[in-house]
């Protein structure tokens, strides 16, 4: 029974892998290999070698000095953040929110295997994360100190753990999510306000990371000491790497006993939130004249509604909107001193302090995809926007318009701080704000083009769309390729041009390119629409 | 108003409507009946512009849906076999989006919505978000936006399902009164006693193929719709 569940999951997860939904048929096996390969490269090849570098700097120096422990202890955090952290309000969605809970419990299968199965499910996706932290940290361990039998065995349980401490965090934050928004009214924008919370956190130490664990090289051995004296069970933890069987054993113990309680805490109340509408008050019908609006500006009200209306989409595809503003004052703050860094770096190169600071600006519009799963999020009423009298296209326009104001905004103000702070020529400092806006245009736009090519309607839970989608992956992972070409080219062959004639050419090239997105969209998407 | 000549539907190799044609006039209340698979359901979407066809022509209103799909849709009002509306938005806030794609003023569309909530007991839930309203409530709000901007077609995918008889009721009056009004309904059921007492023509569909059609007395004779209807199918 569980198997089949878990079954039912993965493949809705990773259905688009498998399925052409727009050809509603089978992918064929060299799509299927295409993708797999793909997803393995962006996990492996990007996480994964982002962790592995991370490792080596730090292995040497710790493992030297016997101190293999604390490298452990380290890497294991990072995976634990990771993992937990990131996925609080998946989990949340994961186990209660499933569209298929009703169908599931009205059928012959015990409650705790329902519940057994979603948490599977939620562990696949913690250990996907915390994997590409601890494998590469492994296998450089092994690497560089030596694998012995019980080192690689410890070091594997080890990874259980971790992935086991992982699942544990996720379930007791989404249960703590779960209760609280039982009892709130305006459940979205609190869920968003405290994932974002949780978000600085994790960005201030991901920042302050590289200082700290200098520091931490430099001094290893007086905070190993003060580790061991004041946290052995954190010395102990980190002793599991190294091949320490009395350590594992304890861990391995601790885990399992915590996990029993978390399932016995979480079965108790599972069935209770699952089922729950929650005890919000009945809203009262005031009736008033509405305001009239056009067939567009109901289609663009629609989905900034539906935007605002649901935290795991502004979570996992507007987190930009923050971002973009926040740069910018950041800029304001300290862009002079930045700029002037980056400028005796790249002094053999004129412009590219302005190209770098383009590039981060486009980097950081990737966060901004929320265009991308917005056709599979119709769903099942997509016969609404089929049936009623509405050119295709008009819809299609409304979904780009959509993520168009929610990032031309912050991209504009996050511009402008840009401009305001890099001492270049006046043509450069317009075209700083020119750039990175046309940039907006076409990445709407494409967004939208991407989201429509790669429909995926029959979802049980609307994470599938917002965060699994091939959709949303090609949409971040297509602008960060971008985004390296931009600099790239520029750091090659651009500089030669000089920067104001560098980034006329590039904003041109986005005008174009969203010319001829838009009248793709207006036409041959307009047309995939209505036959989807 | 509804004129659909030599329809043909295919999904792969299976022929799901073949060469179906079916005329539905001002004033009629055209009963579609047929076995779960039948092809109702994928007549009816063609009917309202949500599927492409492989043959044949659809004119509403005097209109070709394939030319002039805007027009013909605006003509009509569509209610589907399962209400999946827009879970996210309020009663009211749909409503409002309904009207705001058919451009009804808003005095109009204040006077409509009052209506037809009063009368299906639903003004008091209209600021609820759809996400909370039962299968029934939803059924419901489908028809006040189907009558909202009073379309000259109305078709429905299995309308009373989910409805409470009360409900129900109100929507066999409202279906009658929009036909005595010059408004043509089409629309597909199980329930063969509905059908009967309700429609002025039927049209039963088997495997694709349009097997029998004419007013309730030309199909049915002196027996029952029931025993016509599973004549046919046992054939």
């Amino acid at each position: 029974m569980l198997k089949v569940l878990l079954k039912k999951q993965i493949a809705e997860v990773f259905r688009s892998y498998f399925y052409d939904a727009k050809k509603n048929r089978m992918r064929s096996k060299w799509a299927i290999a295409a993708w797999i390969v793909f997803f393995a490269v962006v996990m492996v090849g990007v996480l994964g070698g982002m962790f592995a570098m991370l490792s080596l700097s730090l292995c040497g120096a710790l493992a030297g000095a016997g101190m293999g422990w604390l490298y452990f202890l380290l890497l294991c955090g990072i995976a634990i953040l990771l993992g937990a952290f990131g996925s609080v309000f998946n989990t949340y969605a994961g186990l209660y929110l499933a569209k298929d809970n009703d169908l599931l419990l009205s059928m012959p299968i015990p409650v705790k295997t329902i519940m057994a199965a979603r948490l599977l499910n939620v562990y696949l996706m913690g250990t996907m994360y915390a994997a590409t932290v601890m494998l590469p940290a492994l296998i450089v361990y092994w690497v560089t100190a030596g694998a012995t039998a019980g080192r690689v065995i410890c070091g594997l349980l080890l990874l259980l753990i971790v992935t086991v401490i992982v699942l544990l965090l996720s379930c007791l934050l989404g249960w703590v999510v779960a209760r609280i928004s039982l009892k709130l009214k305006s459940k979205s924008f609190i869920t968003v306000l405290v994932a974002l919370v949780f978000i600085a956190a994790y960005y201030f130490f991901y920042f302050k990371a590289n200082l700290l664990i200098q520091e931490l090289i430099r001094n290893a051995g007086v905070y190993g000491a003060k580790i061991k004296g004041t946290a052995y069970g954190l010395y102990l933890f980190g002793r599991i790497g190294e091949g320490d069987w009395l350590a594992t054993a304890i861990f391995l113990a601790l885990t399992a006993l915590i996990s029993l309680l978390i399932w016995r805490v979480m079965s108790r109340s599972f069935l209770k939130i699952a089922t729950s509408t929650g005890n919000v008050e009945k809203k009262r019908y005031v009736e008033k004249t509405a305001k009239e609006r056009g067939a567009f500006g109901a289609l663009f009200a629609k989905e900034l509604g539906r935007f605002a209306s649901s935290a795991n989409y502004m979570l996992n595809t507007g987190l930009g909107i923050l971002v973009l503003p926040a740069i910018g004052v950041l800029l304001l703050v300290k862009g002079r001193e930045l700029c002037a860094a980056l400028g005796e770096v790249f002094a053999a190169r004129p412009g590219t302090v302005a190209i770098l600071l383009c590039t981060a600006l486009c980097t950081a519009l990737s966060m901004n995809d929320m265009a991308a799963p917005s056709v599979s999020l119709e769903g099942k009423s997509l016969w609404i926007p089929q049936s009623l009298p509405v050119e295709a296209k008009t819809v299609l326009r409304a979904k780009a318009s959509m993520q168009l104001l929610l990032s031309a905004v912050p991209m504009l103000i996050a511009a402008v701080c840009t401009a305001l702070v890099v001492e270049e020529t006046l043509a450069v400092r317009l075209l700083l704000v020119a750039a990175p806006l046309t940039c907006t245009v076409f990445t709407a736009l494409g967004c939208t083009a991407i989201g429509l090519r790669m429909p995926l309607l029959n979802w049980t839970n609307e994470l599938a769309p917002i965060k699994q989608s091939g959709a949303v992956l090609i949409a971040i992972f297509g602008l960060w390729g971008l985004t390296v070409v931009f600099a790239g080219l520029y750091l090659l062959v651009g500089y030669k041009l000089g920067a104001a004639p560098y980034l006329a050419i590039w904003t041109l090239a986005y005008a174009a390119a969203s010319l001829l997105l838009l009248r793709w969209l207006d036409t041959k998407g307009a047309a995939a629409f209505e036959a989807l | 108003m509804l004129n659909i000549e030599h329809l043909t539907k295919t999904y792969g190799e299976k022929k799901a409507v073949d060469d179906l044609s079916l005329h539905i006039r001002p004033g009629e209340i055209f009963g579609f009946i047929g076995h779960n698979g039948a092809g109702k359901s994928t007549t009816i979407k063609c009917a309202v512009g949500i599927l492409n066809y492989d043959a044949g022509t659809i004119c509403i209103d005097g209109k070709k849906l394939a030319d002039e799909p805007l027009a013909c849709k605006r003509a009509l009002a569509y209610i589907p076999d399962n209400p999946d509306l827009y879970d996210f938005m309020s009663g009211i806030k749909y409503l409002n989006f309904v009207a705001d794609i058919f451009g009804i003023p808003a005095a109009v569309r204040q006077e409509r919505i009052r209506k037809y909530a009063d009368l299906f007991e639903l003004t008091g839930d209209l600021a609820q978000p759809i996400s909370a309203y039962s299968h029934g409530m939803k059924q419901k709000l489908a028809v006040i936006s189907a009558w909202l901007h009073d379309p000259k077609l109305i078709v429905m995918d299995e309308p009373f399902v989910g409805l409470d008889p009360k409900a129900s009721h109100l929507l066999k009056e409202m279906m009658r009164e929009h036909c005595d009004r010059g408004g043509a309904i089409f629309f597909s059921t199980h329930v063969l006693e509905v059908a009967e007492k309700l429609c002025d023509k039927v049209a039963i569909i088997k495997q694709g193929r349009l097997v029998k059609v004419g007013t309730m007395e030309e199909v049915k004779g002196d027996d029952s719709l029931e025993e016509v209807f599973l004549e046919l199918e046992a054939e």
